[in-house]
């Protein structure tokens, strides 16, 4: 691992904050870095990973700022990137957003938390759910200052500190499922799956054992029972606190969970889904003179389903002008600094579909830069059904005080990656 | 800094600071140290205030008193003496109630990275080891490798290296791995921590309670430690298994890697790791950061570079986006074109041809040369995307497609009619020098299969006072010259011309010197020049090089999941389209004369073992048909002989046996033990096949089989090889 330095910078590359770690490579190195990244910009050959002379920089960039590790040694470059991801996981914790503006707002707190993140290159503690815990914003308003390290930091359970209260014992369970799909322009689907996430808001008092049954294909044969929809689930992802080796011994899902909302689980299914909303364009360009561009879209789901706020962007070219529309439901309006149209349905029936006409001018003098083809992109989201078929057989909640606690179960499909290359 | 009104900021500050009303109240105080740390982290030089924030660090208030530390190690550096001050509060607050300020003091004292201060710290390092708060406990372990970089010729403290040893057993995990990471630094010169059996094995059962950071790196410090016997191995191996499929794919990556180490005389669980490990690191390529989706692709495609089907069921998922950068999809182009099957071919070429058309000049280029690559084994519909592709009349894509063409014309020479149909018209769409270079080659090489060559050599010579590039030059004398062989009556003009003006105006003297030796070589005679400029103008052969041989897991596995990787791209880029098959060219028709001038030219030698002996390598034998020969074939000799030397590469030796007429069909990598070598030859009606086996230095074990039996042949062929082979040592040497 062993990262020498960390660095916030700038999109021009100033230095917002940094960190010296480790002391072994100079902290002006940081100077080379961006005309390096602009050298590599410039040539297209853009890389995480820059080097000058025997130092390493590892980079991510995060809204308005780039995030650089230094190394001068042959380090694990992918921990490196997922501890700056983490950074900029916590850092988003603590200031909802992430960017220049709040950096600079709660620098103290930056500091506080590079301190406690890692020492000497080395991750230390990295949950944000315990920093959050001696490590507050409150604290500059001193009165609340919190000054003992909780015994989270060293306790068995790290991610749950003890007497923790609720009136009201509940569980809000969402399955969340996005699919990602890739048509080419001839309509053959090259790639779709579907990566699932089950979110958990936690309003539990004391120390709850939870168990979460879903209908597991892989937990179904292994109990033998064969009736009824199983999903087959793939890279399934645990949040730290499920207990790893009864996963892999009898399938149970069993857990203490973390106070408040956290990720518990995520997986992903590798199975042909059809696309749910399935687009057909047919866009002209008439050189010199228009464009005309007519998009079909076509509910590919249950009739009792209804998808909602569905985004459709068709790309147009940068120089066309004086747009007119005409759609079957919904409204478009032309984004000219996107350089699409957005065609937005609020409520869209399984079954159904819809039809939106576009037409727009084209200068007589032609643009002479060649332009990239962008696919059109659709978002959506139905509510109360998964693509998969997954579902919460039950979530058992044993505490010691005996109490009732409730459970909560919500599902929602959206949209991933969803492209669908045109021809034009 | 030059701040304007940053004296007065400074002075006012100071005042602020040293005043006592502030100083009573705690929220004023805190504020003024605040304004301080962040003028400081605009970049401000605030070091005048020391004094003033020594004194501030003696507060209750703990984020104060983290600011000051902050302070305080920004600037000791520059004020050693001042900061000397500070050290009695900060040991005052390592004996603090509070473990968290005891922490703290003792991170920040550890940091102050100046001299003389390691005495002041050992006492509360040591105290902090054996502190009954954990927190502390994980601060004074890596303390201690702070305290001996601060002093780097001091003797390393074997008290202090035995306790933390010790403490690897501590019940905090975070104060065993920081053990590691302290012991592994501090012990550098030794190299590193020493991983015995009991410690191992301590490792190994504990992993489970790491989070995934300490677990990567404890299982990258396993890698120290050898199993005693077979037994243990698998012991070991079975605790390791269920982390191969880990959630987290640091982990996985890490997990494979200690794997493939272990088990390197297994290649069969070698095999059976990557295949279960192959869920992580797709998942890894699929991951939503783009630089960790990199990494995980550069992994990906070092583990192809072993077991090429591996990921072929999944080509789907390294299709690319469009909105992914251009690195990414770089790689997924890369991988692609390892993934290729009899299956997939169609739609892989049909997305592959998608990215033709991208705006990116360099993506554009990177897709077609993939498709070139996999127009080594299917060439037939790669040719047809290809001389679609031409129709565009892009500037980049027409370059792109004809060094495509170059290069598939060389590797498969069944291509060759269909690429000079393709490519008549298409120089008035390049540019850059690179394809001129290719279409040049190509009509010099097949000029006399397009009708329109001497037309458009004749073009390229017009206008010759405007070219730029010298290689282009040179590659246009070379294919005058051959075209002249082929097509002597519309050639001899414009050859005139162009030697003339290379010999008398040119100013490279590369250029210069190649058209006076042309120009000399021609005065030798049409047959003459026939001869040495009439090298073979494809080489199926190095088409099985080039599809490379599976290489051995142990070759790659020291760099697996190390940031090495992510600069490395793959064995497909290794033997680049560009200039691959010039260079070789190059090489084989400047050969002779290099013979010539030293006159050690083993031809002539090997004619003086008997009067009717020679070698040739006509009609050319198949990989198949050799591998029928060989293993149907007796042993007809073996010996010894003299390794050429393993820095000797493959091109070099290829190229020199070659020379005399003796064909290496295929051969490992320079670097690899052992290392072999397949070679034929014929002479007079009988076949020679040849083995040649490096296991140990010096010697190299030839093993010769023959059909016909022809005895006089076959120590003729010993010989040539033995003087080819001693020729190149003394070249390497």
């Amino acid at each position: 691992m062993s990262a020498s330095a960390v660095f916030v910078l700038d999109l021009k590359g100033k230095v917002l904050i940094c960190r010296n770690y480790k002391g072994d490579v100079n902290m002006a190195e940081i100077d080379h870095f961006y005309p390096l990244l602009m050298q590599h910009e410039e040539e297209g050959l853009l890389c995480p990973a820059l080097t000058h002379g025997n130092v390493h920089f590892l980079w991510i960039k995060h809204s308005n700022l780039y995030l650089v590790a230094t190394t001068n040694k042959n380090s694990n470059a992918a921990l490196v990137y997922a501890f700056l991801y983490k950074l900029v996981g916590v850092f988003t914790e603590y200031f909802k957003e992430l960017e220049e503006e709040s950096i600079q707002d709660n620098f103290v707190v930056v500091y506080e938390l590079l301190d406690e993140l890692m020492d000497f290159g080395f991750p230390q503690t990295t949950d944000s759910q315990i920093l959050q815990e001696y490590i507050t914003q409150e604290g500059n308003k001193l009165e609340v200052a919190k000054t003992k390290v909780p015994t989270t930091v060293t306790n068995a359970v790290s991610w749950r500190s003890e007497g923790i209260k609720y009136k009201k014992n509940e569980v809000f369970i969402d399955v969340i499922e996005s699919i990602n799909v890739l048509v080419n322009a001839n309509g053959s689907v090259m790639s779709s799956d579907i990566v699932g996430s089950i979110k958990l808001k936690t309003m539990l008092s004391g120390m709850p054992e939870l168990r979460l049954g879903l209908n597991d294909r892989v937990l179904f044969s292994l109990t033998g029972r064969d009736k009824g929809k199983s999903v087959a689930m793939e890279d399934v992802k645990f949040h730290q606190c499920v207990r790893l080796s009864r996963f892999e011994n009898d399938r149970t899902i069993s857990f203490i969970p973390p106070d408040g909302e956290s990720e518990l689980m995520s997986y992903r299914i590798n199975t042909q889904v059809k696309p749910l909303i399935w687009i057909e364009s047919v866009i002209e360009k008439f050189s010199h003179s228009r464009v005309e561009i007519m998009v079909k879209a076509k509910g590919q789901f249950k009739k009792q389903s209804v998808a909602n706020n569905v985004e459709i962007k068709v790309p147009v070219p940068s120089d066309a002008d004086s747009p007119k529309f005409k759609t079957s439901t919904g409204h478009a309006k032309y984004v000219p600094e996107k350089n699409v149209v957005l065609w937005t349905i609020k409520s869209f029936p399984g079954g159904k579909e819809f039809l939106m006409r576009a037409h727009f001018g084209l200068p007589s003098v032609e643009n002479d830069e060649k332009e990239a083809k962008p696919p059109i992109t659709v978002n959506f989201e139905i509510p109360y059904f998964t693509v998969s078929g997954i579902q919460v057989r039950y979530m058992k909640i044993i505490e010691k005080s005996g109490y009732q606690a409730l459970p909560w179960v919500r599902y929602i499909t959206q949209s991933g990656d969803y492209q669908l290359r045109t021809n034009s | 800094m030059p701040y304007l009104g940053s004296e007065e900021t400074l002075k006012e500050l100071k005042r602020a600071l040293s005043n006592s009303n502030v100083q009573a109240d705690r929220l004023r105080y805190r504020n003024v140290v605040l304004r301080v740390i962040r003028l400081m982290t605009q970049g401000l030089d605030m070091s005048s205030l020391f004094m003033e924030m020594v004194k501030a660090s003696a507060s209750v208030d703990i984020v104060q008193k983290k600011l000051v530390y902050l302070y305080m190690c920004t600037y000791a550096g520059l004020k050693p003496d001042l900061a000397l001050l500070a050290i009695n509060t900060l040991r005052k607050d390592c004996a603090d109630p509070n473990p968290m300020v005891r922490g703290l003091a003792l991170r920040n004292m550890c940091n102050l990275r100046m001299p003389g201060i390691t005495e002041y710290i050992q006492q509360p390092v040591l105290a902090g080891l054996r502190d009954k708060a954990s927190y502390v406990r994980r601060v004074a372990v890596l303390g201690c490798t702070k305290m001996q970089n601060l002093q780097p010729e001091a003797e390393i403290d074997g008290t202090v290296v035995n306790e933390l040893y010790g403490m690897l057993r501590d019940p905090d995990p975070v104060v065993m791995v920081n053990c590691l990471r302290a012991l592994e630094e501090m012990l550098k010169a030794e190299g590193g921590v020493v991983i015995n059996k009991p410690i191992a094995h301590h490792l190994l059962n504990r992993l489970k309670e790491l989070d995934s950071w300490a677990q990567s790196e404890t299982l990258a410090f396993l890698l120290r430690y050898r199993p005693r016997d077979e037994a243990e191995l698998f012991d070991i191996l079975n605790l390791l298994d269920g982390h191969l499929q880990s959630s987290h794919s640091a982990v996985a990556a890490a997990t494979l890697r200690l794997f493939l180490h272990l088990a390197d005389a297994h290649p069969a669980v070698q095999a059976d790791a990557l295949s279960r490990a192959r869920g992580p690191l797709l998942a890894a390529c699929a991951s939503r950061s783009r630089e960790l989706c990199f990494a995980g692709l550069c992994h990906v495609q070092c583990i192809l570079r072993s077991v090429p089907g591996q990921y072929a069921a999944h080509y789907k998922r390294f299709f690319c986006s469009y909105s992914e950068p251009g690195y990414i999809r770089l790689r997924k182009m890369d991988i692609l074109v390892e993934l290729v099957n009899d299956e997939n071919v169609a739609l892989v070429l049909e997305e592959l041809r998608a990215y033709c058309t991208d705006v990116l000049p360099e993506l554009a280029q990177a897709a077609i040369f993939a498709i070139g690559r996999i127009g080594r084994m299917y060439s037939e519909r790669c040719l047809g995307i290809l001389t679609d592709l031409l129709g565009l009349r892009q500037e980049h894509i027409t370059s792109a497609v004809v060094q495509t063409f170059r290069d598939l014309v060389w590797l498969c020479p069944q291509c060759a009619a269909s690429v000079c149909q393709a490519i008549i018209g298409c120089e008035e769409n390049i540019q850059d020098s690179e394809g001129k270079q290719a279409l040049i080659w190509l009509l010099g090489a097949h000029g006399d299969k397009i009708a329109s060559a001497p037309y458009v050599l004749e073009d390229y010579i017009d206008s010759l006072k405007t070219e730029l590039s010298s290689l282009v030059k040179l590659e246009l004398l070379t294919a005058t010259v051959r075209l002249f062989l082929s097509r002597p009556a519309e050639i001899q003009d414009m050859l005139g011309r162009l030697l003339h003006y290379c010999i008398e105006e040119e100013s490279d003297m590369c250029v210069r010197d190649r058209a006076l030796l042309y120009y000399r070589l021609l005065h030798c005679g049409v047959d003459e020049t026939r001869r040495i400029m009439g090298g073979p103008i494809s080489d199926p052969s190095l088409g099985v090089i080039t599809g490379h041989p599976d290489e051995p897991v142990n070759n790659w596995v020291a760099h697996f999941n190390t940031l090495e990787l992510l600069f490395t791209r793959g064995i497909g880029t290794a033997l680049p389209s560009k200039g691959g098959s010039d260079s070789m060219a190059l090489s084989i028709a400047g050969c002779p004369l290099v013979v010539g001038e030293t006159g050690e030219d083993p031809l002539h030698t090997s004619t003086e073992d008997g009067p009717d002996f020679s070698l040739s390598l006509d009609p050319p034998l198949s990989p198949e048909s050799f591998e029928q020969h060989w293993l149907r074939l007796d042993v007809s000799h073996t010996g010894t002989m003299v390794f050429p030397g393993s820095d000797c590469a493959p091109e070099t030796l290829q190229a020199a046996l070659q020379l005399v007429q003796i064909q290496a069909l295929a051969f490992s990598r320079s670097d690899s033990l052992p290392w072999k070598a397949y070679l034929y030859s014929k002479s007079s009606g009988t076949l020679i096949l040849a083995e040649l086996l490096h296991s140990a230095p010096p010697h190299l074990q030839v093993t010769v089989k023959q059909v016909p039996r022809d005895e006089c042949a076959l120590q003729g062929f010993i010989t040539v090889l033995e003087t080819a082979l001693q020729a190149l040592r003394k070249e390497a040497t």
